[in-house]
């Protein structure tokens, strides 16, 4: 009757191997084939212009190529060049300059008086911030300034707010949303190997047999990377395992769906380890070569009372006291708890105890906004730790990132309270390093950090902090419990300033809006997951007055004064800034690729040592920095070996309750990104995903007759509000379980959010708190 | 003394039968005691999951020649729905008359492949699991009118002018309801050449193309609310 695809054998092997020549070819020459082909839907009387770009929007860092035509940018296709995306693009990326052209983009600067905002130029309004600066430090002293800049900031934007602020106004009141995404990530790279960034680099994808999916939803938070792991299931039969909270596009497409209690994943992942280490799963050699055993501190609290403070005290154990403490997490016993079963728990162990198999742990949002977070990316790191998979092709704990510089700006370039470029404030050494190469006195810069994030906003609240300047980002969108922190910031007395691109809730809390120039209307460099440094030049002019936040934060500094620090030429200030930066780095475990490499190829990875870039760190064929002769060296730490930490399970701050019962978490979906303040302006992207919603289990919803598009409210001890359902649609939430987006301004879901944090690296929990959910 | 061996290795082989049957029934009883709480099964979203449908074969759609002898036209596609988004009706005759469909339909419908007796390759329904075929799509025994009708058919969506900006992906011009698995109509043997995706081997559909119409309602357009409302 009719011909399968697969009856004639001979035909079918022979097809197979015409293909994997193909996929040779491609891996020769990765991508190429793909952006021909959209090169052919371009119509032939285009005349472009096309240049290449780090993608604006997240952390994976895809490269682009911006077409330009008559000044204005016209269509974007995948960088074939790039490792990183290899042509491909997602459908933001693919609609990204549409961004640019939003009929409300702010292109002069707007001063509050009286209540309405008046039109200025931006020579005044640059006057009016450097003299409210000066005076709120004359007032109130200089820790009642602060910055709060972005994940988005480019790496020159905040370099300049870092000197500025630490090294010339002298406070530590520099802080960056990173602190909400990727603070965990620091704190458990830090705790775990005494150095941030991950070790393996998105190369690990090719080599991978199994890819561990913990609580992150890759297929829509990170498409171009997760297409990447279909392309190795399909070429080489890689296993996709999704370990979630919530059944996601992820979990349709994993090759095995694994659902847990919210929380739970810290007994799970020591259930693992158990399991690693009673069948005889540890790669010991390994591990009395290259790893310690600590313990810390527990019952640490979740920071909701203002004045908040921990620190971990760290104590050396013994591998036997670590399998001791295992014994309470057998699988037998974290079943139930976590609610996953013990063949799951038995299933997932395999795969990373077979020392046939490499593995791939990915994780985002999932584990680092978790009231435990520096633990559960410990407990993950123990897993690799144990079992020797890591720092090797394919062999990789990789910890991504929502934003295109959260690497590059906020963790490398150090815009956190206790950071500097290079090392901690804490540290006289890195002080005086730091202050040498800005040229300020070092005392300028405090030894002791101030405020993070959550407890800068606070202190706004409280007046502490009474001068705020926010860059590139949205707080009064993304703040969790965040009717208190926009209460705070539209109190008498705070000034407050926002530069930013279009209008948003956190422009109609500001005094002075200062429009700032995007992405590709200026100069700038992005940092990506992989530690991908890369560079993009000017292709477009700013809208009116428009002027890129470097320039801004560099004529403010003028103007206080500081003409010596920030001497930087108008037209070569990114090339200046950089090359500054780069001193801070110098040397084999960190150095930066110079300007002129970046300008030439999309991105190297730093430690760019004698002109290559370093893929695996830690691993001495691969790191040059590697000096004790053996085949691995955790240079972060002192005595060179990486740490395996005992960390139990602990509850979350706030768990359902009989007048709460429901679980609350938060999240994105692939049309928006973030707040959704650029995404929404692009019609493609609107028409997509127009609202935010609230899914419920399709039992949930059926028991208390909701329908899709019904209004829901929710309810939690911070306040309510009502959205409309989703059952069965983008996603579906574990029962008693209730998930929303958080792009939509109109329905600010954050408003009823709760403000624990990871009281290590103090990122606030936003995917657990209790709520209670009613038909409205 | 020989039978005395022959007994006792017989002896032994017993004793050491035993002791592994006995060793291996108790490991099976620590096995049993695994079962505290069940496995669940996740459950499925079926407007996601059925993209990742039939992506086993992607490789093999990549590789496929456009059989143009063979091949159905995109007005064939089209005049034999009643409007875009309808269910088609059978084009070819049907032996089974009285069943619903089902296991008949899907032999040639759910992998798709030449038909040597209609001379074309099967189409591949995107809902295989939807076996009451007949529900929806019947059969055409005339194509005579018993009263000519006034009913305005849409034109179909243009191919090619689907996209935001040159070279960027076109939307989903469809509603995606029971078309969820892309690769049915979109590769393979039977799917109309100019409807042929050029990168089947990307499996993730919509992480590029995104619907243009919302599911369930009309878009507004996006206007800023005042933020200070939630207080």
């Amino acid at each position: 009757m009719y011909r399968s695809l697969y009856t004639n054998r001979r035909s079918f092997i022979k097809k197979m191997a015409v293909l994997s020549a193909m996929t040779a070819a491609a891996g020769m020459f990765p991508g190429i084939v793909f952006a021909e082909e959209q090169e052919r839907g371009i119509p032939t009387d285009a005349n472009l212009d096309w240049k290449k770009a780090p993608c604006r929007f997240c952390g994976v860092g895809c490269g682009v190529l911006v077409g330009t035509e008559n000044g204005r940018a016209v269509a974007v296709k995948g960088d074939p060049k790039s490792p990183v995306n290899k042509g491909l693009c997602c459908v933001k990326g693919y609609h990204s300059i549409m961004a640019l052209y939003g009929k409300d983009r702010l292109t002069k600067p707007l001063v509050k008086k009286n209540g309405t905002y008046v039109e200025t130029s931006m020579e005044e309004a640059l006057d009016l911030v450097a003299s409210k600066m000066k005076e709120t430090i004359a007032d109130h002293g200089k820790d009642a300034v602060s910055i709060y800049g972005s994940g988005q900031w480019t790496i020159p934007d905040g370099y300049v707010a870092s000197k500025l602020f630490k090294g010339c106004i002298g406070t530590n009141n520099v802080e960056a949303n990173a602190r909400l995404c990727m603070a965990t990530a620091v704190t458990g790279f830090l705790t775990s190997f005494g150095l941030d960034e991950p070790m393996g680099c998105y190369e690990d994808i090719d080599h991978a047999n199994t890819f561990v999916l913990w609580g992150n939803n890759m297929a829509e938070m990170h498409p171009v990377l997760f297409s990447r792991l279909l392309d190795q299931r399909l070429r080489r039969g890689a296993k996709i395992i999704d370990f979630a909270t919530r059944t996601t596009r992820t979990s349709m497409a994993a090759d095995k769906s694994i659902l847990f209690n919210p929380q739970t994943d810290l007994a799970v992942a020591n259930a693992i380890c158990h399991e690693i280490v009673n069948n005889g799963w540890v790669n010991t050699e390994f591990v009395k070569e290259h790893c310690n055993f600590s313990k810390g501190l527990t019952q640490m609290g979740y920071g909701l009372e203002d004045h908040y403070k921990f620190t971990d005290k760290p104590e050396s154990i013994t591998f036997e006291d670590y399998k001791a403490f295992l014994a309470d997490y057998a699988p037998e016993k974290v079943a139930r708890l976590a609610g996953v079963s013990v063949k799951d728990i038995k299933y997932l162990a395999a795969h990373f105890g077979d020392p046939n198999k490499k593995v791939m742990s990915l994780w985002c949002m999932g584990m680092n906004q978790h009231s435990r977070g520096t633990w559960i990316n410990n407990l993950v790191y123990n897993i690799h730790l144990l079992t020797g998979k890591i720092s090797s092709p394919g062999n990789s704990p990789f910890s991504l990132t929502g934003q295109p510089s959260a690497c590059g700006t906020v963790r490398e370039v150090g815009t956190l309270t206790h950071k500097l470029p290079h090392g901690v404030v804490m540290n006289k050494e890195h002080r005086e390093f730091a202050a040498k190469i800005w040229g300020v006195p070092v005392e300028n810069i405090p030894a002791k950090p101030t405020y993070h994030t959550v407890e800068m906003f606070r202190a706004l609240d409280r007046g502490d902090i009474r001068f705020m300047w926010i860059q590139v980002t949205n707080p009064m969108v993304t703040m969790p419990k965040l009717k208190r922190y926009r209460d705070g910031a539209k109190k008498e007395g705070r000034f407050i300033v926002v530069s930013d691109i279009y209008p948003t809730p956190t422009t109609d809390i500001a005094d002075v809006i200062l429009p700032s120039a995007m992405w590709i209307e200026r100069e700038g460099l992005y940092g990506n997951s992989e530690r991908r440094t890369q560079y993009f030049e000017q292709m477009l002019e700013p809208p009116g007055e428009a002027m890129s936040d470097t320039w801004q934060l560099v004529e403010v500094a003028k103007r206080l004064g500081y003409e010596k620090q920030f001497h930087y030429g108008r037209e070569s200030h990114i090339e200046e800034i950089y090359n500054e930066y780069r001193k801070h780095h110098e040397g084999k475990k960190h150095n930066m690729a110079p300007l002129e490499v970046l300008k030439s190829q999309p991105g190297a990875l730093w430690p760019y040592v004698d002109g290559k870039s370093t893929k695996w760190r830690f691993n001495a064929k691969y790191d040059p920095a590697c000096s004790n002769g053996k085949d691995f060296h955790f240079y972060g730490k002192k005595d060179g070996k990486a740490v395996i930490w005992q960390r139990p399970y602990e509850p979350a701050a706030e768990e359902p309750d009989s007048e709460y019962p429901f679980w609350l978490g938060t999240g994105r979906v692939v049309e928006h990104w973030h707040t959704g303040s650029m995404t929404r302006r692009i019609p493609v992207l609107h028409q997509a995903m127009p609202h935010s919603y609230v899914e419920l289990n399709p039992g949930d919803a059926k028991r208390m007759q909701i329908r899709t598009g019904d209004k829901v409210r929710l309810t939690t001890r911070r306040g309510k509000i009502v959205l409309p359902a989703s059952v069965n649609e983008r996603g579906v939430p574990a029962p008693m379980q209730v998930f929303v987006p958080f792009f939509d301004e109109n329905m600010l879901i954050n408003d009823i959010t709760l403000d624990s944090f990871c009281p290590i690296s103090k990122e606030p929990d936003y995917k657990k708190c209790a709520v209670k959910v009613e038909k409205a | 003394m020989k039978r005395i061996g022959i007994i006792s290795l017989f002896a032994l082989l017993f004793a050491g039968f035993l002791i592994n049957w006995l060793y291996s029934y108790e490991k099976g009883r620590e096995g049993a005691y695994i079962s505290i709480s069940d496995a669940k099964d996740p459950p499925t979203i079926l407007s996601e999951s059925a993209v990742f449908e039939r992506s086993g074969f992607a490789l093999e759609y990549v590789d496929m020649p456009v059989d143009a002898q063979h091949q159905r036209t995109l007005d064939d596609y089209y005049k034999n729905r009643a409007y875009p988004g309808a269910p088609p009706s059978i084009p070819h005759p049907v032996k089974e008359k009285r069943s619903m469909g089902g296991k008949v339909c899907l032999q040639c419908h759910q992998n798709g492949g030449f038909v040597e007796k209609f001379k074309a390759y099967a189409p591949v329904t995107p809902h295989p699991a939807m076996v009451n075929c007949k529900q929806c799509h019947v059969e055409q025994q005339t194509q005579a009118y018993f009263i000519d009708t006034d009913f305005y058919k849409k034109p179909a969506p243009a191919v090619g002018t689907n996209n935001a900006l040159p070279g960027s992906p076109p939307v989903i011009p469809h509603q995606l309801q029971m078309r969820e698995n892309c690769l049915s109509c979109h590769a393979g043997p039977a799917a109309v050449k100019e409807l042929r995706v050029t990168h089947p081997e990307r499996i993730n559909c919509r992480q590029c193309h995104v619907p243009k119409e919302h599911q369930f309602e009309t878009v507004e357009r996006f206007v800023r609310a005042n933020t200070m409302s939630n207080d």
